[in-house]
C-alpha cells in the first residue's frame, strides 16, 4: 500500500513547512532538487502515495521532473500536486495539462493543504486498488479462456480420433489395415487445399477443409452392414450382389442417422454428404442418387477421386497394386468414372504431392 | 517582543497567517526559521555576477516565503523583483535590488529582535 509523500522543494522552509502540515498522517520523504527527485520516485516508486513538487529549481526543475514522471508511466500511479509561488494562469494551465493532478498557489493554507493531499490519496489509492483487482481478475479469466481453448482443443482431438477408429473398425472388417482410411485422408487435404487456392467459388477455407478430411474417414462406414458373404468374396460379385454392396452408401448414411446428435450441424451434413455421395460421378452415372455435375457436394466430390486413386495403387483382394503412374493416367482418362474437370486440374497440379504422400506412407507400412 | 509585535513591526500580516498556518507556535518556528534562510545571499551573488536566471530563481523562492509568512511587505519588493527577473536579463530598474535588500534587512533585524526577546 502506498503512503508516503514525497516533498520536493529546493528551500528547506518550503519543505519543513509542507511537512509540519503532513508529519501526522503519512511518512515523509524529502529532496532537495529535481534530480534527487527523480532518483527517489525510482528507488520508492511502491510506497509514494502523493508527490508535492515546486516548479522554480535549479538545473531539473518542477516541469522536468513531470516529463520524467510522464515519460516513466509513474504518473499513471502516483499523482502529483503542485505547490508555487507563481501566479501566472498559463503556468497552472501547462502543469495540468503535463497530467498534475492539483495545482495550490503560495500562500497556502494548511487545512486546505491538508484536504486536498488527502483527497488525492485516497482518490489515487481507490483508483490503483480497482486496477490492480482488475488486472487480478482478467489475469483468471484469462487463464480460464486458456483452458477452455485446450479442453476444446482435446475433445475435437478426441472426436478425430474416435471418428478414425470408427472408419478403422470398418477396415479391419474388410480384411484392410487402418492404412486406407489415412491414405484417404492425405489425399483428401491435397486435393482440398488446391481445390481452395485455385476454385475459390466452392467457397472452401481451413476450417471446411479439416470437417472434410475428419469426415473423409467415415465414407465406408456403411459396408458394416454388408454380409460377409458379400463383403469378402474373393471372385467377382454377380449382379445382385453388386447393387446390395452398392447400398453401402445408403446403409453408411443410416448409421450416421443414429448418432446425429454427437455432432455440430456441418459435420453432420459433411459426415452425410461424403458417406452418401462418394461413389457419384460427373457425368451422373454412379450411385446411389445418379446426381451429376457440381450436384453432387464438394466434400463427396474430394473424396471421391482420393478413395478411387487409392483403391488404384492399393493392393486388393481381388486386384494387385498399379503403379502411381498407371494410377493417375486412369483416374485423368475416366476409366474410375468422369470427375469434374476442375477437380481433375487439382488432381494434375498435385500429382507429385500424391506420389510423395503414398511413398511415405508405403515407407511407413515397410518399417512397421 | 512577541509575534504579533514582531509583525507588527515589520509590516505584515499576522491574523491571515496565523489563519493559514493554524498554530501561532508553528508560525513562530518557521520565522525563526527564516534567519538561516541563504535566499536573499544568493541573488546578491547571483546579480553581482550577472547570472540572472539563478537571480531570478532566489527571487522567487523570497517571493514565495513573504507570501506563505505573510511578510507582505518583502513579498511586494521580491514580487517585482521576480516579474523583472523573468526574461533572464538584467533588469532595467537598477533600484529594486536595494530595495529588496532593505526590506530583506529590516526583516532579519525584527525577526532577530524577537529570537532574543
Amino acid at each position: 500500500m502506498r503512503s508516503k509523500v514525497l516533498i520536493v522543494d529546493d528551500m528547506e522552509l518550503n519543505r519543513e513547512m509542507l511537512a509540519a502540515i503532513l508529519e501526522k498522517d503519512y511518512p515523509i520523504l524529502e529532496a532537495d532538487s529535481g534530480k534527487k527527485a527523480i532518483a527517489m520516485i525510482q528507488k520508492h516508486q511502491a510506497e509514494i502515495a502523493v508527490v508535492l513538487l515546486d516548479l522554480i529549481m535549479p538545473n531539473v526543475d518542477g516541469f522536468a521532473v513531470l516529463e520524467v514522471m510522464k515519460n516513466q508511466s509513474w504518473l499513471k500511479d502516483i499523482p502529483v500536486l503542485v505547490i508555487t509561488a507563481e501566479s501566472k494562469a498559463e503556468v497552472e494551465s501547462k502543469c495540468f495539462e503535463m497530467g498534475v493532478s492539483d495545482f495550490i498557489k503560495k500562500p497556502f493554507d494548511n487545512a486546505i493543504v491538508r484536504n486536498r493531499v488527502r483527497n488525492i490519496v485516497d482518490l489515487f489509492g481507490y483508483k490503483n486498488q480497482l486496477e490492480e483487482k482488475v488486472e487480478k481478475q482478467t489475469e483468471t479469466l484469462k487463464k480460464q479462456y486458456k483452458l477452455l481453448v485446450m479442453q476444446a482443443e482435446k475433445l475435437k482431438e478426441s472426436k478425430t480420433k474416435i471418428i478414425d477408429i470408427l472408419g478403422t473398425v470398418v477396415e479391419c472388417r474388410n480384411l484392410e489395415s487402418g492404412e486406407h482410411i489415412k491414405r484417404v485422408k492425405g489425399f483428401t487435404r491435397i486435393l482440398a487445399q488446391q481445390m481452395m487456392k485455385d476454385y475459390p467459388e466452392y467457397g472452401l477455407n481451413q476450417e471446411t477443409i479439416e470437417v472434410i478430411v475428419s469426415a473423409s474417414a467415415l465414407h465406408d462406414i456403411g459396408k458394416i452392414a454388408i454380409p460377409d458373404s458379400i463383403l469378402l468374396k474373393p471372385a467377382r460379385l454377380t449382379k445382385d450382389e453388386y447393387e446390395y454392396m452398392k447400398s453401402h452408401t445408403t446403409r453408411g448414411c443410416e448409421v450416421l442417422d443414429n448418432v446425429e446428435d454427437v455432432w455440430d450441424e456441418t459435420y453432420s451434413k459433411i459426415s452425410y454428404e461424403i458417406c452418401r455421395h462418394h461413389h457419384e460421378r460427373y457425368d451422373g452415372k454412379g450411385y446411389p442418387d445418379g446426381l451429376a455435375g457440381e450436384k453432387i457436394p464438394i466434400s463427396a466430390q474430394l473424396v471421391g477421386l482420393a478413395d478411387a486413386y487409392d483403391a488404384l495403387v492399393s493392393e486388393r483382394v481381388y486386384k494387385s497394386a498399379y503403379s502411381p503412374d498407371e494410377a493417375f493416367y486412369m483416374i485423368v482418362s475416366g476409366e474410375c468414372g468422369v470427375f469434374s474437370p476442375k477437380l481433375l486440374e487439382c488432381f494434375r497440379r498435385t500429382k507429385k504431392e500424391f506420389e510423395e504422400l503414398n511413398r511415405a506412407q508405403q515407407r511407413k507400412q515397410q518399417n512397421g | 517582543m512577541t509575534l504579533r509585535e514582531c509583525y507588527e513591526k515589520l509590516g505584515g500580516d499576522f491574523e491571515g497567517t496565523l489563519g493559514r498556518l493554524s498554530s501561532e507556535k508553528l508560525v513562530q518556528r518557521f520565522v525563526l526559521k527564516f534567519l538561516a534562510d541563504d535566499s536573499f545571499t544568493l541573488l546578491e551573488e547571483s546579480m553581482a555576477v550577472g547570472n540572472y536566471s539563478e537571480a531570478f530563481r532566489a527571487a522567487h523562492t523570497l517571493k514565495g516565503v513573504g507570501l506563505n509568512l505573510g511578510f507582505t511587505k518583502l513579498y511586494v519588493v521580491s514580487d517585482e523583483m521576480t516579474e523583472a527577473l523573468r526574461a533572464g536579463e538584467k533588469p532595467e530598474n537598477e533600484e529594486l535590488l536595494e530595495k529588496v535588500r532593505e526590506e530583506y534587512h529590516k526583516t532579519i533585524d525584527v525577526i532577530q529582535e524577537l529570537q532574543n526577546s
